[in-house]
């Protein structure tokens, strides 16, 4: 059996029950931190809070030579857990695809992922969002200044009134993480005049929402990572509420329907 | 006043009056007296003394070349001659005849307008004389000739009037057959065949400074007979007074070369592809010294006070100190810190150096050998097409530490200096690669960095370079990201020899515009379809993207082209170069998200595909080759070819020339490593030789395996090939 587990957002408190009790139950443990982390603990530290051994695979270990995880699904017990939520940002659905191929059984546990904190945090409503995308660092993509991904993606949403939640990129392996601050000065290039929304630390104690035109976040600091960025479309009425009042938004800088 | 100050003077007068200039080079086979002649040039117009001309090698400046008695470097040098009671300035450049420098005579061949040709009376027309002629004429320069060592006919081989002169009318039809040749498809050029009666022929002895040619037979009142009699005679001197070979040459070369103004309105559209209609072609045309500024840089040379020092032709305009010029495939401009022309060996200030000449300039920290540099921007010229490719690799490491930066730095130098070196800098391990045009080449070059520079160096065994290439075509392969959610559908084909030659001299390239790229790859047979998608060109290989509409393509074909580079450069087999491959990209499935189609994604999958495809095209490895020629007396002959046949080669003719054998045939250059020493021992040193590279070879199926893991082993590779390698 393959048990892919959702460490969820911030520590090693924010797995569920149910993801604590596979990840007990395991013969083998295996994670991957490269796509993302939690960022308020440690690998060392999740494993001794359930008292297991986690096996931490790089992108090759996970993606060209899956074999002794999937050996070990096949003679036992094993998991596999991802910061967030395995399926959805993370893309593990080939991993799981493999094992079904070799006959394992796989089971999901699900994992808060950022997506749940956009919407929570913001109180923009999950139904109004278009396709997310991902602002990578300018030297880690082939195209020239803003990838045409990126834009594309934010036009078409906003053509349909759509927020867009966009993820920042981390490279955990370098320890770099890119702030709001860093993402709005992108951004500002091909939306001078746009809002945005950041959310930093979701799920931790001390979260942080706030919002304001792209080329003023570009100035401000947001603290600690990890940060996300929302670029609201056209708002209800009780979403530019909520802008207003958790985000400190300037309402008549809004698109409000 | 000094004399030297004199003339210089002299020089600065004279550049102002383009019709009175000769840009030209001399260009030989090895050893047929190229720098003896230059020096007797140059004695004869006062520049070194007439005693030492001939001993002195006054061109031969760097210490290497004195020793070693061949020319490596192309030289510069002014000089002024009168004839027909004008003052003329001659700027002439020696170029090197050994087969391995062949970089140097290309360059040097695009900043003259005439080349005197020399060829050995003994040893007639050599492959290098070929291979300079093919040189001059490509770049339009136009040709006479000087048949030179005639002394040794008549002193040495004792030959009679009737003798000789069915000797030196053969040296002559030889070369007219290979200007003849090489001219027949040109339009822009009528008949450049040479012949003693229209004085473009001149024959003498560069030893012993006697020349002689049909307009100085009239002039002297000597004739062939009482020349023939006085070197008989021992009475060289009064030979050399009587009928000097300077005046002899120096007259045909102002006779008979054209001068800039004649020159550039046929060269410049020969070597610039930009508006024939504009205002700087016209300038350029005109020898304009008023026009903007357009230098093409032939050579760069290191000074040890001045730095870099980069020569070239001024084809319009007016070259001064202070000047802010741009450099072509650079940003910025660069400001000129002095101009000069050569005096001998060495470098003159002046004033300013203006359309026609040669300058030598520093400041353009930029330059490399080949740039265009211009007050305005424009057009880069042609780059300079290289002949041949690298087929010969050493590894250099700094025996200290300490000297690894200077290493370093000292290697992008020399290759800067000369293009047909490349330089592959591992600063992982310190051991750098240098390649070049052969044994020798790389010899030279080594030896220079531990003596100008003072690195002590070790070197590796020279190593031959190899080439791997598609036998067939391929069928449509997949390449799968490690993520498994990209994916590209290539196929490949084998380049047809026009495609691959088109690519090799740079006649069709991304650097131009897409009209003229395609034009030229339609002539060298390229479908039309297929040249209107092509997407890049890296080496002798070609992407065609056939697909359409695909979303995120765009964002996403710089890191294909990255991973197809990466594969390309380090073949399936071996890791050596692939050449010759036209890949189709027929279909590309991509993920959504840019994160999940990154460097990591799109680079191996790329490479998977292309070396999938490349191995069901059947990949083989491709040797270099080189032609080889060995003129040896008869009895040696049995010897001479076993030379060639033991060494995997072929024996392709064998022929009597004088009292000679000639042996030709061709054999790879890795068994060619340590000929020399071998060919000497086995004829008892009575054979002279000759080799050229020839390009490269599919190997025979039953060495590849074997040469393939031979390659692996010392590249520290796995020794064993993907199962789907199984056709040797």
């Amino acid at each position: 059996m393959l048990t892919f587990v959702g460490l969820g957002l911030y520590d090693e408190r924010s797995i569920t029950v149910e993801g604590r009790a596979a990840i007990r139950d395991a013969d083998r443990v295996f994670a991957e931190w490269y796509t993302s982390e939690l960022i308020g603990t440690t690998v060392e530290a999740l494993a001794d809070h359930h008292g297991v051994e986690i096996e931490v695979r790089d992108r090759a270990g996970v993606e060209q030579d899956p074999d002794p995880i999937l050996d070990a699904a096949a003679s036992g017990d094993a998991v596999f857990c991802t910061a967030g939520d395995t399926m959805i940002s993370t893309t593990h659905v080939d991993l799981r695809l493999r094992a079904e191929e070799r006959g394992i059984e796989t089971r999901i546990v699900h994992g808060v992922t950022a997506q749940t904190a956009a919407s929570g945090l913001t109180g923009l409503q999950n139904y109004r969002f278009g396709p997310s995308t991902t602002l990578p660092f300018p030297w880690a993509h082939g195209a020239d200044g803003l990838p045409a991904s990126v834009t594309n993606t934010i036009d078409e949403n906003r053509d349909r009134g759509l927020h867009t939640l966009v993820f920042l990129d981390i490279k955990a392996a370098e320890e770099e993480y890119m702030r709001a601050d860093t993402a709005a000065s992108l951004l500002t290039e091909a939306y001078p005049d746009l809002v945005g929304i950041v959310v930093a630390r979701a799920g931790s104690p001390d979260p942080l929402v706030d919002g304001g035109p792209l080329s003023d976040l570009a100035e401000r600091d947001f603290g600690d990572p990890l940060h996300l960025l929302v670029v609201p479309g056209e708002c209800h009425l009780l979403e530019a509420d909520a802008l207003e009042t958790l985000a400190d938004v300037d309402r008549k800088s809004l698109d409000v329907a | 006043m000094g004399r030297r100050k004199k003339i210089v003077q002299e020089c600065e007068r004279l550049m102002d009056e383009p019709e009175n200039i000769r840009n030209i080079a001399i260009a030989a086979h090895v050893d047929h007296g190229k720098t003896t002649l230059s020096d007797n040039l140059l004695a004869g117009a006062g520049m070194i003394s007439d005693e030492t001309a001939g001993e002195q090698l006054a061109m031969d400046t760097e210490e290497d070349e004195q020793e070693r008695g061949i020319t490596i470097d192309a030289a510069n040098v002014s000089m002024t001659h009168e004839y027909e009671d004008t003052n003329h300035l001659i700027n002439l450049i020696d170029t090197p005849g050994h087969v391995d420098f062949g970089g140097d005579v290309t360059r040097a061949m695009r900043a003259v307008d005439g080349a005197l040709v020399v060829v050995d009376a003994v040893e007639g027309a050599m492959p290098q004389t070929e291979t300079v002629l093919r040189q001059a004429l490509r770049e339009g320069v136009k040709p006479t000739l000087f048949i030179n060592k005639v002394d040794r006919l008549i002193s040495e081989l004792q030959e009679g009037p009737e003798e000789m002169q069915e000797r030196l009318l053969s040296v002559i039809r030889d070369v007219n057959d290979l200007i003849r040749g090489m001219t027949e498809e040109m339009d822009d050029i009528e008949d450049w065949t040479v012949s003693v009666e229209d004085g473009t022929v001149g024959f003498g002895s560069a030893l012993y400074k006697w020349g002689v040619s049909m307009p100085s037979m009239q002039r002297t009142g000597m004739d062939f007979g009482e020349i023939m009699e006085l070197e008989r005679a021992d009475k060289r001197q009064e030979l050399h007074e009587r009928t000097p070979l300077s005046d002899v040459v120096l007259d045909m070369v102002c006779e008979h070369f054209p001068n800039p103004v004649d020159a550039q309105p046929m060269r410049i559209p020969r070597i610039w592809r930009g508006d024939a209609e504009s205002e700087l072609a016209e300038t350029m045309r005109l020898v304009d010294e008023s026009g903007e500024v357009v230098l093409m840089v032939t050579d760069i040379a290191m000074d040890p006070h001045a730095g870099e020092v980069a020569s070239g032709r001024v084809f319009s305009g007016t070259l001064e100190k202070g000047q802010e010029l741009y450099v072509s495939g650079t940003a910025g401009k660069n400001r000129v810190q002095s101009v000069g022309i050569y005096m001998g060996g060495e470098r003159e200030e002046v004033d300013q150096v203006p359309a026609g000449n040669i300058a030598a300039v520093t400041g353009l920290r930029d330059a490399i050998a080949g740039s265009t540099v211009s007050s305005t921007e424009m057009t880069p010229f042609e780059s300079i097409e290289h002949i041949s490719e690298p087929v010969i690799t050493k590894s250099v490491e700094a025996q200290t530490m300490d000297d690894l930066p200077k290493l370093i730095e000292t290697l992008r130098q020399v290759s800067k200096e000369d293009p047909t070196i490349q330089i592959e800098i591992n600063e992982d391990t310190g051991e750098h690669l240098i390649s070049g045009q052969g044994e020798l080449h790389l010899e030279v070059q080594t030896q220079r960095i531990e003596k100008n520079q003072g690195i002590p160096v070790n070197t590796g065994e020279p190593i031959v370079v190899y080439r791997e290439a598609i036998q067939r075509d391929s069928d449509t392969v997949e390449g799968i990201s490690p993520n498994r959610h990209n994916r590209f559908y290539i196929s490949v084909e084998p380049l047809s020899d026009d495609l691959v030659d088109t690519l090799r001299m740079g006649e069709a390239s991304m650097d131009m515009p897409e009209l003229e790229r395609r034009e030229a790859l339609q002539e060298a047979g390229m479908d039309k379809d297929d040249s209107q998608v092509v997407e890049h060109i890296h080496g002798t290989n070609i992407l065609l993207d056939e697909t359409k509409g695909i979303q995120h393509l765009n964002e996403t074909m710089e890191l294909f082209i990255e991973g197809l580079e990466e594969a390309l450069d380090n073949g399936p087999l071996a890791n050596e170069p692939v050449q010759g491959t036209l890949i189709r990209l027929h279909d590309a499935k991509l993920h959504e998200d840019t994160i999940h189609r990154g460097p990591a994604q799109v680079i191996p999958a790329t490479r998977e595909a292309v070396h999938k495809s490349l191995i069901d095209g059947h990949i083989a490895m491709k040797e270099p080759m080189q032609d080889v020629r060995i003129d040896v007396p008869n009895d040696h002959m049995g010897a001479a070819s076993g030379e060639i046949q033991g060494r995997r080669g072929r024996v392709d003719d064998m022929y009597q020339e004088g009292d000679l054998m000639v042996v030709e045939g061709i054999a790879p250059v890795d068994e060619m490593i340590g000929f020399a020493s071998d060919i000497r021992s086995a004829t008892e040193g009575r054979a002279s030789w000759n080799t050229e590279n020839a390009g490269f070879e599919f190997m025979a199926d039953s060495l590849q395996r074997d040469k393939t893991m031979e390659i692996r082993e010392r590249k520290g590779m796995k020794l064993e090939l993907p199962p789907s390698v199984d056709y040797f």
